[in-house]
């Protein structure tokens, strides 16, 4: 029986101490509503603008302070107030404040910047919901448009010299932003999911959650398969042991304007994929610098699978479609899908009988003396063949005009005879 | 052979190309002008001509499927003039005209000679001068490799299993530049010959028309034109 009567007692004790509550904020809050419960209150502001100090019960009460008394956040007020000192919400969400301080948004705040949103702008004032309630403006499906409000704003972009706009509607017209507002799926990556929410930091400070190096893993959180692949890819492991260059997700699928790969506009597009590996791989400076082969975009193109997507056959093979992809390896790891012993397979995808055979000489095949010698001989001997050839004809028939004007009356007085 | 005697005094006229000939040389002319175009708008596929008529093609598949069947239609000429020329009996003569002898290389010898002004004499042509036959014969053979690269590249997937991938390389590069060659050959050769050449300048109208001048004959082909005078033709 002792348990249960233990149970009782609490109970009892937490509904009291519940009532009390609600009997000490209740009548406070009706006080400070005998005036703000009225919708026409307003006060007028030094340049002539008026603000309403109208506080909607209805809201209030909604709210996840709904509880409280007016008072826990106007520390002070008594009826009738003057100014207030303004609400400090880092005194309870200490965390939230401390990380907000650190912020983009919060270090320009901390200067006295009025356009960076405070807590109110992005939470809501006296209609503050939990993030998980869908009519919250920080819920999932709703905090695009509160970030957008400002980051699509033409005259705060100039100002603050944000990245375009483009770049941020982009996102709306991004796989993650349509599955956001087309389909309505609360897993579609928005705003916070990738640069946080309080603090909010440039990708390109080493703290903020959008630098390089954290990217894999950001993408990660979503994409766990994805990231475990990848981590065993020569990007991965690059990336990994410190290489900055080394390619993140965003580097081939984009950020805001990531798009599903089927999208002709993806920088993962069938059509699209020499364009972006060789955006690393024909540079010079990296081809040098790692040791990697030279000259893999111009010899896939010259191939009639580099042609044949040129001119839109997508099924034609791209890079991605023997290296592979999130999973790529050099040739001489045993485990890449274009090493020696394992090609037969990867060609094989395509052409059923491509066997061990085939996969003698080389795939990317550079016209050149000692690398594809076979096919530079040929090339030379029918380059020389045809100009010589070119060059016989022309005198040739250069002679025989000349001569002509000799044989004409000749022939025909031979004939004659 | 026939003569014709042109009406009204009309120049004397002998048939150089017979029907069937002047039927050959048209579906070779169609398939290998397809051929060319689809073909080198592949090998320079950077150009941005070559672009135009892929797009205007239909795109690269279409342009795949009108080069196969041009030549699918030049195999089948290839394979009907081997029987005909040794098989009927007017390829057979045909034939014998165009076989190379000793004479032809003495002839091409002779002719630079004169050209050069070292001899006296021009070279006496049959039907065929070494110009005709260098030309026939350098065709023949570049359309037979050039079929048999085709054939290899074209069947891919049963190549892909005898042959590893440097000899399809090899292949590919061959069958372009072979196609050059024979396109080089006929641009700069047979457009001589039966064009630019100041006998029958601007062309000779014998693969329409199927016939030559008499005069023309004694001119170019002095030692056809005395056979025929012997047979009694003319």
């Amino acid at each position: 029986m002792k348990p249960v009567r233990t149970l009782w007692i609490a109970g009892i004790l937490a509904a009291g101490i519940c009532l009390a509550g609600q009997a000490a904020a209740g009548p406070a809050g009706d006080r400070c509503l005998e005036c703000h419960g009225d919708s026409t209150i307003e006060k007028m502001l030094p340049g002539g603008k008026a603000v309403s100090l109208f506080v909607d019960q209805k809201d209030y009460r909604a709210s996840v302070h709904g509880k409280g008394e007016c008072a826990g956040c106007h520390a002070g007020a008594t009826s009738p107030h003057g100014k207030l000192a303004p609400v400090s919400c880092g005194r309870c969400h200490a965390a939230a404040g401390k990380s907000y301080s650190e912020s983009t948004h919060g270090l320009d705040r901390a200067k006295g910047n009025r356009d960076v949103p405070g807590c109110a702008d992005c939470h809501g004032r006296h209609d503050i919901r939990k993030p998980s309630d869908p009519k919250a403006r920080t819920f999932r499906l709703n905090i695009v448009a509160v970030c957008l409000a400002c980051h699509k704003d033409r005259t705060i972009e100039e100002k603050y010299r944000l990245p375009d706009q483009v770049v941020m509607e982009a996102y709306e017209q991004s796989v993650h932003g349509m599955a956001m507002r087309k389909s309505g799926l609360l897993g579609a990556a928005v705003c916070p999911d990738c640069h946080g929410n309080h603090r909010i930091l440039p990708g390109d400070q080493p703290r903020s959650a959008t630098h390089r190096q954290k990217i894999p893993t950001l993408c990660g959180k979503c994409h766990s398969g994805i990231l475990e692949t990848y981590e065993q890819s020569i990007h991965g492991k690059g990336m990994r042991g410190g290489i900055a260059e080394s390619p993140v997700c965003t580097d081939c699928h984009g950020e805001h304007t990531i798009t599903k790969i089927t999208d002709p506009a993806s920088r993962v597009f069938a059509r699209n994929i020499p364009k972006t590996c060789s955006s690393c791989h024909e540079k010079e400076a990296i081809s040098s610098r790692y040791a990697l082969p030279k000259k893999r975009l111009s010899t896939y193109m010259d191939t009639f699978h580099g042609v044949a997507l040129e001119y839109g056959m997508t099924t034609a093979a791209n890079c991605a479609s023997c290296h592979g992809f999130h999973d790529v390896l050099p040739a001489s790891d045993p485990a890449s899908s274009v090493n020696k012993a394992n090609l037969p397979r990867t060609c094989g995808k395509c052409h059923p009988n491509a066997g061990v055979n085939f996969a003698k000489g080389n795939v990317h095949v550079e016209v050149a003396y000692g690398k594809a010698t076979g096919v530079f001989a040929v090339r030379v001997f029918y380059t020389v063949f045809i100009s010589v050839l070119v060059l016989m004809f022309v005198l040739h028939v250069g002679m025989d005009l000349l001569g002509r004007r000799r044989r004409s009356p000749q022939a025909t007085e031979e004939t004659k005879k | 052979m026939k003569t014709m005697r042109g009406e009204s005094g009309g120049p004397v006229q002998v048939i150089r190309m017979s029907f069937m000939f002047r039927v050959q040389h048209l579906l070779l002319m169609v398939s290998l002008f397809v051929l060319a175009v689809t073909g080198f708008e592949l090998m320079y596929h950077e150009n941005r001509l070559s672009r135009f008529l892929i797009d205007l093609e239909g795109g690269i598949l279409n342009r795949g499927i009108i080069h196969r069947a041009a030549a699918v239609a030049l195999m089948a000429q290839l394979v009907f003039h081997v029987f005909y020329m040794l098989v009927s009996r007017a390829g057979r003569r045909e034939f014998r005209e165009f076989l190379l002898t000793a004479k032809d290389f003495d002839d091409f010898l002779q002719a630079i000679r004169f050209n050069l002004g070292l001899a006296g004499e021009y070279p006496r042509f049959g039907k065929y001068g070494y110009k005709e036959k260098f030309q026939y014969w350098g065709a023949t053979i570049g359309i037979f490799l050039i079929s048999l690269t085709g054939i290899v590249l074209w069947a891919e997937n049963v190549s892909m299993r005898f042959l590893p991938k440097f000899m399809l390389d090899l292949t590919l590069i061959i069958h372009g530049y072979q196609g050059l060659l024979i396109f080089v050959i006929l641009l700069f050769w047979h457009l001589y010959i039966v064009h630019l050449h100041p006998s029958v300048f601007p062309m000779n109208r014998a693969w329409l028309t199927g016939r030559v001048d008499a005069e023309w004959l004694r001119e170019e082909h002095p030692l056809e034109y005395e056979k025929l005078k012997g047979e009694g033709v003319l």
